[in-house]
């Protein structure tokens, strides 16, 4: 009995050490590979992490003049006055319901755009249309949301002037509740949508032109074809894209939030970046933002850990 | 080609629909674009009395006029292509050695690695600490603060990493058999492959520049090394009469609108003429095509 | 693409890079040239008469597009012997700049703070003596001693003066209306609250431009209850200027009866269509757009705007014709008009950079010159004969207006005083209603109403001030919308209380 557990035991130790050479043998095979990512690595470090230590400062009664050094220390203070403020709750829900509309809405439109761009024959049309759809992503949302006003507002905008024309009682668009969210979200697509299609053009790319011949000559309408062949081939960027917009949970876009945001809607629309906005930075006060900047980044990283997780059980790389 | 007659009936329905489809999205999409533009050869008058003006009766070149009379928005313009031409150079540089190397799937603490770099994407440090280390490394008050900040886009580079991760490894294997080492193999084989992928990668990169604007007046106190976003911004703010604030301290009326979307214009133009140009990357079959030939 | 492309494309990508990296060195070295030209300064400085000017730089706030070319600096620094290097921010990004300069020892010698809302914010550090106290030095300097003394009292701290102002007009605001509108309904200028009802009434019903159409409204307003018209009316309801005194105890505004009634004024306004309904979401160039193309007829705000209106409006409409008005009484029979304290800017000298004494009383000294009548006028004027000429001793900017905005106008931001005190010239306005204006500034004068908590401290104002205000501004919309009722008006005043408005209460009164 014994002997056979020193046996084992020294088995186990020589396994180790075979591992240990195996893995050092492998580090050496790739050291040049090692050299590739080594600048990237070194711009991480300085330019990432070492600034870093400024989340410190939400742990602090930070006073510029004072310096990280000789600011007062509070602890978990600002998060406190975070969860316990009267709004939290409000702002949670908010953000929440906006990050659905981000997720379940506005994410498969590129990808749908793209498979429609893909089934067009007329190189002119498609690459047209494409260069068209991508433009508005170049405008601010400062001129975006003007815009949006010039039609909707009842003081002589087009859209209501239609409805009255139609018979119809003009609709109060921008002073109300329920239409924040429509409003935000046909924004976000009209936005972006085109400018999200680049990344599934590229992708779609890497399939091999032979397999739609294969599959017309089994008989696969262009349905089928997309499903079978042109979903799968770009699977792996949806899946990464998907994870990383997972990780954006609280981060929706403060200017284009702000910018819509107005006494009628703020029960709907106020998220944690316009609301820190106010409290915080008009105010100067860093380690207020700075904490809640700190939680933002903590909830994201729970769902991107939780989403990579998903990923990997279903036997996709994820993105770490 | 019978063949493909043949399936065509329900494919030409479909094609109706996705071409029809396709051109009402781009209309939709496009008309504020039109109201920009053609705003900005509108006379101020015309303006104010039509609504949502798409196409100027009165045609008129004041606006352009206007911007071009000095040379700022020549000097900003020039500003704007240097660190959005270099820094796209530079930064697809490194994040393609970066992405590349962690595409490997035999490298040791090559998760640990990823893992890192998602995490700057979750947490940063705030606008005080990140200027002290641009003050510290010396690039204040030199275009390369705009640069060298940003040099790794970890998004962009993750999305390079999955795209490199497609590649089947048999062409690398059959690459290291003939006695590459891997650098000609990332450039050799690797890259010429990944045309789509680079083109945009490196559009992203290439917008990211153009749009630059906080950096610039954060890490630049001369302000003849501002960008051209600076200079848009600046007026599109004011011409919203969004800084009520100070606007009622001075007596300054807001920049006429007209100037506003010409200034648009000449910001957003140059961008926009990148992706045509990068199109013919995205042609189908270009990458198998390339492998074979 | 075949091999050799794909080479071909990356030679081209390296020597774009090659250039990029020469291009960048290129820069530095364009660097060392204003380094060049610095000393070049020096020179001439040496030709003025052997007395070296002083090197300094400045942070000020820049409300135009473009950053000035240097010809006005030039006469200045040449009038004031000085080497000056203006560090221009844009406006709506001075607090990120600002803020990120301050806690990184990178402020420059003089520094502008923007606005009030700044100037709180960086109480706390001033009164850990990050800046020098200048209150001693004033009297060493002919023109910074003539500083009026109840502005300077209104941005002291805990007594004690830190900060040079920028003069502003007590209260600018009034009405601009339609003339030929009111002249086609026979209606005089408001002098009542009741009359101005009445007018905003007619400019919606009776069809003022006589175009058979209903397609005018009365009131054009944006979404802003300071500059905007709310508080101006409020004022002519006798409502405070933010705080009042009620039963020896100070009170925000809200918790007045007249804030009420002015919310009520509105919701009836509202409610009859005599204002824009969107008024909440209305920016201020969507604001005057609707009096500039004839569809609104009354804008409440600062009269001087009359000015720029008018000039777009008769472009559209050549008959259209303004007048500004000022006195409308409200129901107690008077009048009254809320004001600013007096300054709109006010500069600061951070001890990190002004190292002695000596370096502070040089910069006061320049800032001293820029008081004086010549130095003055150039900062606000430019130079005479090319920005603008002199007509009845008052300056009147010249018809190349882009060029006086693109040259000098920036610089009015380094102004220090008012004309009274640094006896620049006035503008001379041909527009009568323009010149009206002015002069009802000055009238306005006689009926202010100050906020008594301008010289006044609360550390819980200034942490959550802006929060708390938010609160009271959604309830005032809501309000006039007809989105709550008072019940709901006064629960949410009641929340202001309890999330330390109190607090405010109670510190303001204290430091009484």
């Amino acid at each position: 009995m014994e002997t056979s557990t020193i046996s084992a035991r020294e088995e186990a130790k020589q396994l180790k050490k075979a591992r240990r050479s195996e893995t050092w043998r492998r580090i050496k095979k790739n050291k040049l590979i090692y050299l590739m990512i080594l600048p990237g690595l070194i711009y991480f470090l300085i330019y990432k992490y070492l600034p870093m230590y400024g989340l410190i400062i939400s742990f602090q009664d930070y006073k510029p003049y004072k310096g990280i050094m000789g600011s007062e220390w509070v602890g978990f203070e600002h998060f406190q006055r975070l969860f316990t403020s009267d709004e939290f709750w409000m702002i949670f829900k908010n953000t929440l319901m906006l990050f659905g509309l981000q997720v379940f809405v506005f994410f498969p439109i590129p990808i749908i755009l793209s498979l429609m761009l893909n089934e067009v024959r007329h190189s002119f049309f498609k690459r047209s249309v494409q260069t068209l759809v991508y433009i508005p992503h170049f405008m601010s949302w400062v001129v975006i949301v003007s815009i949006s006003y010039v039609m909707l507002t009842l003081d002589g905008g087009i859209v209501n002037a239609i409805i009255e024309s139609l018979g119809m009682q003009p609709i109060n668009f921008l002073l109300n509740e329920e239409w924040f969210r429509p409003m935000y979200i046909l924004q976000v697509i009209w936005r972006e949508a085109g400018w999200g299609t680049i990344i599934f053009l590229a992708a779609i790319t890497a399939v091999d032109p032979s397999l739609y011949e294969a599959a017309r000559m089994d008989g696969a309408n262009r349905f089928r074809q997309m499903w079978h062949i042109t979903l799968p081939a770009i699977r792996s960027v949806i899946i990464v894209l998907l994870i990383l917009k997972i990780g954006d949970v609280l981060e929706l876009g403060f200017e284009h939030v702000y910018l819509l945001l107005n006494s009628s809607n703020r029960s709907v629309a106020e998220i944690f970046d316009t609301y820190v906005y106010v409290a915080g930075l008009q105010q100067g006060q860093f380690s207020y933002s700075t904490a809640v900047g700190f939680f933002k980044g903590i909830v994201g990283l729970i769902m991107v850990i939780f989403a990579n997780w998903l990923a990997k059980k279903f036997n996709e790389e994820g993105i770490y | 080609m019978a063949k493909l007659k043949r399936v065509s009936a329900g494919s030409r329905v479909f094609d109706f629909f996705n071409y029809f489809l396709l051109a009402l999205i781009a209309i939709i999409t496009i008309l504020p674009f039109i109201h920009v533009v053609g705003s900005s050869f509108a006379t101020s008058a015309e303006i104010a009395r039509t609504k949502f003006l798409l196409f100027p009766t009165e045609f008129s070149l004041n606006a352009y006029e206007y911007i071009f009379s000095t040379d700022t928005i020549f000097r900003a313009l020039g500003i704007s292509i240097i660190i959005t031409v270099g820094g796209t150079l530079w930064s697809m540089l490194f994040s393609t050695l970066t992405a590349y190397g962690l595409s490997r799937k035999d490298l040791v603490g090559r998760r640990a690695i990823n893992f890192m770099i998602v995490f700057t994407l979750l947490f940063n440090g705030g606008m005080i600490p990140t200027f002290l280390v641009v003050q510290q490394t010396g690039l204040l008050n030199s275009l390369w603060a705009l640069i060298v900040p940003v040099t790794i886009n970890a998004f962009n580079m993750i999305i390079l990493r999955s795209f490199f991760m497609n590649i089947p490894e048999s062409l690398e294997e059959s690459a290291k058999i003939d006695g590459a080492n891997d650098f000609s193999i990332l450039f050799r084989i690797v890259l010429p492959i990944s045309l789509p992928a680079i083109a945009t990668i490196s559009l992203f990169y290439a917008v990211t520049y153009w749009n630059t604007y906080m950096h610039a007046i954060l890490y630049l106190s001369d302000a003849d090394k501002w960008p051209v976003q600076v200079l848009l911004r600046q007026i599109v703010v004011l011409a919203s009469g969004m800084n009520y604030d100070s606007a009622a301290f001075t007596d300054t009326p807001p920049p006429e609108t007209t100037i506003k979307m010409a200034t648009i214009v000449v910001a957003t133009v140059p961008v926009l003429l990148v992706y045509p140009f990068l199109q013919k990357y995205f042609a189908k079959g270009a990458v198998l095509g390339s492998v074979k030939g | 693409m075949s091999n050799s492309n794909w080479r071909k494309l990356l030679g081209i990508m390296m020597l774009m890079f090659l250039l990029f990296v020469a291009a960048c060195s290129d820069n530095s070295s364009e660097t060392g040239g204003t380094d060049s030209s610095g000393e070049e300064g020096e020179s001439s400085g040496e030709e003025s008469g052997g007395d070296e000017p002083y090197a300094f730089s400045i942070m000020a706030n820049l409300h135009t597009p473009e950053v000035p070319q240097d010809k006005v600096l030039n006469k200045i620094e040449e009038a004031t012997n000085t080497d000056l290097e203006i560090q221009w921010v844009p406006d709506n990004n001075y607090e990120d700049r600002l803020n990120t300069a301050f806690a990184t020892n990178s402020l420059p010698e003089a520094v502008f703070l923007k606005n009030q809302t700044t100037f709180v914010q960086f109480r706390d550090a001033i009164e850990d003596e990050q800046f020098w106290e200048i209150g001693p030095y004033l009297d060493e300097f002919e023109n910074l001693s003539k500083l009026k003394e109840n502005v300077l009292d209104n941005t002291m701290v805990n007594g004690k003066l830190y900060t040079l102002y920028q003069g502003r007009p007590l209260s600018r605001q009034g009405i601009i209306y339609r003339k030929d509108w009111a002249e086609n309904l026979g209606l005089e200028a408001p002098k009542t609250t009741e009359e101005f009802m009445e007018m905003a009434r007619a400019f919606t019903e009776d069809d003022p431009d006589g175009n058979g159409e209903n397609d005018t409204f009365g009131v054009t307003d944006r979404s802003d209850l300071v500059y905007g018209a709310f508080k101006t009316v409020s004022s002519w309801f006798g409502t405070p200027n933010s705080w009042g005194e009620k039963d020896g105890q100070l009170l925000p505004e809200f918790m007045f009866d007249e804030y009420v009634q002015t919310m009520d004024f509105f919701k009836e306004m509202h409610g009859n269509g005599f204002i824009n309904q969107d008024f909440p979401v209305t920016s201020k160039t969507d604001q005057q757009e609707f009096i500039k193309n004839g569809t609104a007829g009354i804008y409440v705000g600062s009269m001087g705007d009359v000015l720029s209106l008018k000039d777009d409006a008769i472009a559209i409409n050549p008959d259209a014709t303004f007048d500004v008005h000022n006195y409308v009484e409200g129901p107690d029979g008077e009048f009254g008009i809320w004001s600013i304290p007096g300054y709109g800017n006010l500069v600061m000298f951070p001890k990190s950079s002004v190292e002695t004494e000596e370096d502070l009383k040089k910069i006061l000294g320049f800032f001293d010159k820029m008081m004086s009548p010549e130095v003055a006028n150039y900062a606000y004027w430019g130079m005479e004969g090319e920005h603008y000429e002199l007509v009845d001793g008052a300056a009147k900017v010249t018809d190349d207006s882009a060029l006086f905005d693109r040259e000098v106008k920036p610089f009015q931001a380094l102004e220090i005083g008012e004309p009274e005190t640094n006896s620049r010239y006035l503008g001379y306005f041909e527009y009568e209603p323009k010149a009206k204006s002015e002069e009802l500034f000055i009238d306005n004068e006689n009926y202010l109403i100050e906020d008594p908590t301008v010289p006044l401290y609360s550390e819980t104002f200034s942490q959550d001030g802006a929060r708390l205000q938010q609160i009271i501004t959604d309830a005032t919309y809501q309000y006039i919308l007809g989105q709550i009722d008072k019940a709901g008006f006064e629960a949410a005043v009641e929340d202001w209380k309890s999330q330390g408005g109190d607090a405010i209460i109670e510190e303001y009164n204290s430091s009484k």
